[in-house]
């Protein structure tokens, strides 16, 4: 067997035992690994209808096969369990050394079950499971937690932890490795319900290739590639270039979506940042990239350094109105140390801050919440929420749920879809985009489908009908879903002239498992079609896919879709997809896409879904 | 889209991401009639563009930016800009 293990490690913290379980050939050949594992896993052990905060609910580690190849950007792990803001398939991604520690252990996969009795850390030793205490780190931050495990543990050991926010259950918790975060979904909230304050791997052994000296060939032309114009912007600027040109053309959310364009972008901009504020560069494990530019604080306080992405800077600073960069800056380092995903933090605050402006009362705590622009009030509130202190406590629920909780028509302005946050897109000019949200299995996320490409493009004039649009969001969710389930980095895109004919020949000489550019991007649809499956089983109905009001038309604008236009573009994805027109899968379909051998379908009926 | 013009205007070009950072500048009035002029003019006014933004041997831009006239996104050399419409140089990849 090459590039693979052929096998995974199922650990329950609760009865402290664990079991070896084979990965048949034929689901790894059709969901290539990573992502298109993980979801696999996710579906096979994860109990219908269960509670995503109970102990039940597994949380899913996967590595792929080009992990630990040489193959540049190829050092991400996947992680899935059914999230707690969603109910539905949270999948999330982290990059560097963990993922090549997983590897090397002899599992493709380990799947964590049960809850521990007493805070815990677990650690894998290559086929060797133990137990350590964590009481005496239970609110430390990720990076401590990792530096005190390390400590202990001795050398050559990855850690994956949480921070207090995990620990406390909310719902937008992250889970950190390395400096990196697998932010969406709430994955730490789950890790965090299981006792599980880290996970600690090391591994000595990694699988074979097939053909070792044409895949280094390769690798070294791709990495060559890898250099060239198709990363450029993120090694040179990184996503954070985003921000000016997003508000010159009116798609940087602002002030909680009410308008595309912030008075003070400038002041946050990549280009104001890389000036005054930007340290310097690092890249994950196996990346010739480069694209992690780091950023200082300038202000009076204690120094702070910070990676910075675009979605954090739009989601803590346009999207609540702040435009002060050493705030901004001090933001996201907090939510890097609470250990919570920075979108749905920004969101869900700049969700209560329109409360505040309307005089919504959120419970008796009005006097707490902050209005737009309030920079102190966003550093309070991000705390509040990672401890769940005062309105944190409800704030730490999510924009969904808070809104739900306070009413007064407050569900208007929670900007979610699924109960994940928005991204920082404006969809009421970005209509391919918008489909992409509607329907992406995640709930709003950029990253399962980058349709906003389509929108940002040179291709934007000839999308007009329903089916070239949705057409285009399919095809990208596909190409997402092959990146996520190789673990391949999303800024290597742009360096394939044919994504999946060349994935098609990296695949086969790592895995010695002949296969075509088609192949790879069916499995890419398999993929997709197996995480709606999971939600299909959970309760999903199309009444699920759908936009925030905010998010549509508005009347007399030229701006944004109307309802009936959406439900245009959604039939159409639908019937693209091989759906009915209900958006549920037929049997016909699974056989058809290679799904239903993989599972005991019958065994799978859909369940009563409550957002409480 | 041409509307029958053959004269040079005036334009202004606004630029975003590293072409901003390489110039200094958030903008560089030029004259021209079509993207190709503009893309020539930028790098004579700006010769820190030639190269890693503008390909000199060809005066064109190089591969990873784009333009944006009036919203759209094009790398057209022939596209005749038309009379008042802003153009934005950035870099062609979207987004994330």
């Amino acid at each position: 067997m090459y590039g693979s293990h052929g096998r995974c490690l199922l650990v329950d913290l609760g009865s402290r035992t664990s079991d070896i379980v084979p990965i048949p050939e034929i689901v790894r050949h059709r969901l290539l690994g990573g992502v298109g594992l993980a979801s696999y896993l996710l579906y096979r052990f994860c109990p219908i209808g269960v509670d995503p905060l109970s102990p039940e609910n597994p949380l899913i580690f996967t590595s792929s096969p080009f992990i630990g190849t040489g193959i540049t950007t190829a050092s991400k792990i996947a992680i899935a369990t059914k999230s707690p803001q969603t109910g539905m398939i949270g999948d999330s991604l982290s990059s560097s050394y963990l993922a090549l520690a997983l590897k090397r252990t002899g599992f493709d996969g380990l799947v964590i079950t049960g809850r521990a009795a007493k805070p815990s850390v677990l650690v894998i030793d290559d086929d060797r499971v133990r137990y350590l205490p964590a009481g005496h780190l239970l609110g430390l931050d990720p990076a401590a937690t990792s530096n005190a495990v390390r400590a202990e543990l001795g050398k050559g050991f990855r850690v994956a932890a949480i921070g207090v926010a995990g620990e406390r259950g909310v719902r937008y918790a992250s889970i950190s490795n390395d400096g990196r975060l697998a932010g969406r979904s709430g994955t730490g909230a789950v890790m965090g319900g299981k006792n599980l304050k880290a996970v600690a791997i090391r591994g000595s052994t990694l699988p074979a290739v097939a053909r070792p000296h044409e895949l280094a060939s390769a690798a070294r032309e791709l990495a060559a590639r890898s250099l060239g114009a198709g990363t450029a912007k993120y090694r040179e600027i990184g996503t954070a270039a985003n921000v000016s040109f997003f508000n010159r053309m009116g798609v940087l959310p602002t002030r909680n979506f009410q308008a595309g364009r912030f008075e003070d972008a400038e002041a946050i901009s990549g280009e104001t940042l890389f000036l005054e504020h930007r340290t310097d560069k690092h890249g994950c494990a196996a990346c010739t990239i480069g694209c992690e530019h780091h950023y200082r604080t300038k202000d009076s306080g204690p120094a702070k350094d910070v990676r910075l992405e675009y979605e954090t800077l739009f989601a803590l600073g346009s999207l609540c109105g702040v435009g002060e960069p050493n705030t901004v800056l001090r933001a996201a380092s907090l939510c890097n140390e609470l250990g919570i995903d920075a979108i749905s933090t920004g969101a869900t605050i700049a969700w209560a801050m329109e409360c505040a402006e309307l005089g919504v009362s959120l419970g008796s705590a009005a006097s707490e919440i902050p209005r737009f622009g309030d920079a102190d009030g966003l550093l309070r509130m991000i705390a509040a929420i990672g401890h769940r202190d005062g309105i944190g406590d409800v704030l730490a629920e999510g924009s969904r749920r808070a809104a739900a909780l306070t009413g007064r028509g407050s569900e208007a302005w929670a900007m979610h879809v699924k109960g994940l946050e928005m991204p920082g897109y404006d969809p009421r000019k970005l209509r391919t985009l918008a489909l992409g949200l509607a329907v992406c299995t995640r709930g709003a996320c950029h990253n399962r489908s980058s349709a906003y490409e389509t929108d940002l493009s040179e291709q934007l004039q000839s999308l007009e009908s329903p089916p070239v649009r949705a057409r285009a969001a399919a095809a990208s969710e596909d190409q997402a879903a092959v990146l996520d389930s190789l673990t391949l980095c999303k800024f290597l895109r742009h360096c394939f002239d044919d994504l999946f004919g060349e994935s098609a020949g990296l695949y086969s000489l790592v895995t010695g498992h002949a296969t075509t550019g088609d192949e790879i991007r069916r499995a890419g649809e398999r993929i997709n079609n197996l995480k709606k499956l999971f939600n299909i089983r959970e309760g999903w109905t199309a009444a699920d896919d759908t936009l925030p009001p905010r998010a549509m038309a508005e009347s007399g604008s030229e701006d944004g879709l109307t309802r009936h236009q959406l439900q245009e573009l959604i039939a159409a994805y639908y019937q693209i997809r091989g759906w009915d027109e209900r958006g549920i899968i037929s049997d016909e379909h699974l056989n058809d896409i290679g799904l239903a051998d993989l599972f005991n379908l019958e065994s799978s009926k859909p369940q009563q879904r409550s957002l409480l | 889209m041409s509307g029958g013009m053959t004269e040079t205007q005036p334009i202004t070009v606004e630029l975003f991401g590293v072409p901003r950072l390489l110039t200094g500048k958030r903008a560089v009035d030029i004259a021209g009639l079509t993207l190709r002029d503009v893309s020539a003019a930028l790098a004579s006014a700006c010769p820190c563009l030639a190269g890693p933004v503008i390909d000199s041997s060809t005066g064109w831009l190089a591969d990873g930016y784009t333009f944006v006239v009036n919203e759209r996104f094009t790398r057209d050399p022939g596209l005749i800009i038309p009379p008042e419409s802003p153009v934005l140089l950035v870099s062609s990849l979207a987004g994330g």
